[in-house]
């Protein structure tokens, strides 16, 4: 039932990005509800996310955090394998592949990064990523409680990653603790890591909502491209 | 929204553009190659930059000369009025050269107070690509000593006009964020939501180089 759920969201999520429309313009139909959510997100954050993260950096040593992140970031390399494949992108997935093996077990279950040592860069990849590679366009912006921009092509594909990611078949009493245990400390480890850069885009910004918008959607269509440069459509200047 | 900036290092907005001024006037290129008309001048252009930075004058003295060097070496003007979008078109030529006047002071505002935070980056050109006779797109990446092992190399890419000579610097992208793009973006919800008022776009890009001046908050709250 429960996967059955999850596939209606899907198939709703993508019904919404097939509706795409207006690449050029804002594409943003729902901007008073989307403002009134990104304000909600930005008190969770002022609030919640900031202090936890300042808290973390007080508290836990630097060798420490960076053992949680790479175990963190280990543990997503199933969704990206998975997503390399999809996109047809044998040498990454390759990667991927190496990095997940030499990081799980030589690396002590993901808390170290021998992998960076053997020059196997790490990457990450998402099925809104893949969907991107195949076409399919974000559709309207959303932005969601709790998650910040997340339109349709992107949300549904978090909901396709949660069927490639293997935790997600393990038996844990508490599913949901686990879940929500680790998108939690993916998010303090995110923003202990970037709290300069996060503020300094507000300061920077005109109209903060419409500058994440905007870099929201670049940094997307660059993951999509895999970094190469769009030369094709740069700004008429 | 945390998750999705926090996968790489970007900054945004006008930080763009202060990245640009670190890279183009701060950072020793790692290996120089054999190199378009394009790539050697952003190349020639960071030595120069290093003399200025490197140079034994006072902090005044090399804010002096590093403004002018900018002035000589970006074209501003071209972004700013791309930045305005349609509005452009409807906005008369004082209102419009007070907004140039205005995105370029706090262009420089932001330059100078990231200018110091130079430590030792390098950067590496990768190639180049000419879009039209006079449009080219030269790609860096940034090395820094500093980043965190395993990190994403940052992709820094310059968007030069112009011919032999007499090329200027009128856009960069680090990792795949243009600086047009985004101020544009950032302007054009700004402005729909105050009458199309360039007055009041300048205005507060004015309050912002100021603040930026004083070292002070920039989002005025």
């Amino acid at each position: 039932m429960r996967g059955l759920s999850k596939l209606l969201v899907v198939c709703f999520g993508l019904l919404l990005a097939g509706c795409a429309t207006d690449p050029n313009g804002a594409n943003d139909p729902y901007e008073q509800t989307n403002r009134s959510v990104f304000d909600f997100d930005q008190k969770l954050d002022k609030y919640v996310i900031s202090p936890s993260a300042s808290a973390y950096v007080a508290v836990v040593p630097t060798p420490a955090r960076t053992s949680i992140h790479n175990f963190l970031l280990n543990l997503d390399l199933p969704v990206t394998f998975v997503n390399d494949v999809l996109q047809g992108e044998v040498d990454r997935a390759g990667d991927t592949l190496g990095r997940l093996a030499i990081n799980s077990t030589l690396g002590i279950g993901g808390l170290f990064d021998p992998a960076t040592d053997f020059n196997i860069p790490y990457h990450k990849e998402d099925f809104g990523q893949t969907l991107g590679t195949w076409g399919v366009g974000e559709g309207p912006y959303l932005v969601l409680p709790f998650l910040g921009p997340d339109p349709p092509r992107d949300a549904a594909g978090q909901v396709v990653d949660i069927f490639f990611d293997p935790t997600t078949y393990v038996s844990i009493r508490s599913h949901i603790w686990y879940s929500a245990g680790r998108r939690y400390m993916s998010v303090v480890d995110l923003k202990s890591r970037n709290f300069d850069t996060l503020q300094n885009i507000e300061r920077g910004s005109v109209d903060y909502y419409a500058s994440v918008r905007s870099l929201y959607r670049q940094l997307r269509n660059n993951e999509i491209r895999n970094g190469r440069p769009d030369v094709q459509n740069l700004p008429d200047l | 929204m945390i998750q999705t900036f926090a996968r790489t290092h970007f900054t945004g907005g006008i930080r763009l553009l202060a990245l640009a001024a670190i890279v183009a006037i701060a950072m020793p290129f790692a290996a120089a190659r054999g190199a378009t008309p394009a790539e050697d001048f952003v190349q020639a252009n960071v030595q120069k930059g290093l003399t200025i930075l490197n140079s034994g004058g006072s902090k005044e003295q090399k804010r002096e000369q590093f403004r002018s060097f900018l002035l000589g070496l970006t074209d501003l003007k071209r972004v700013a009025d791309y930045t305005l979008g349609p509005v452009k078109n409807s906005t008369s030529p004082a209102d419009l050269a007070a907004f140039e006047d205005a995105f370029r002071e706090y262009a420089f505002a932001v330059y100078e107070s990231e200018f110091t935070k130079y430590s030792g980056q390098t950067l590496k050109v990768t190639g180049s690509v000419q879009r039209k006779a006079d449009d080219f797109l030269v790609s860096t990446v940034l090395i820094d000593p500093h980043a965190a092992k395993g990190s994403d190399p940052i992709t820094v890419d310059f968007r030069i006009f112009g011919s032999p000579g007499h090329f200027t610097i009128a856009d960069i992208i680090v990792l795949g964020l243009d600086l047009a793009i985004t101020e544009q973006d950032d302007f054009s919800s700004f402005l729909s939501q105050n009458n199309n008022s360039v007055k009041a776009l300048t205005a507060n890009l004015k309050e912002r180089a100021a603040r930026v001046r004083a070292g002070g908050s920039l989002s005025g709250k």
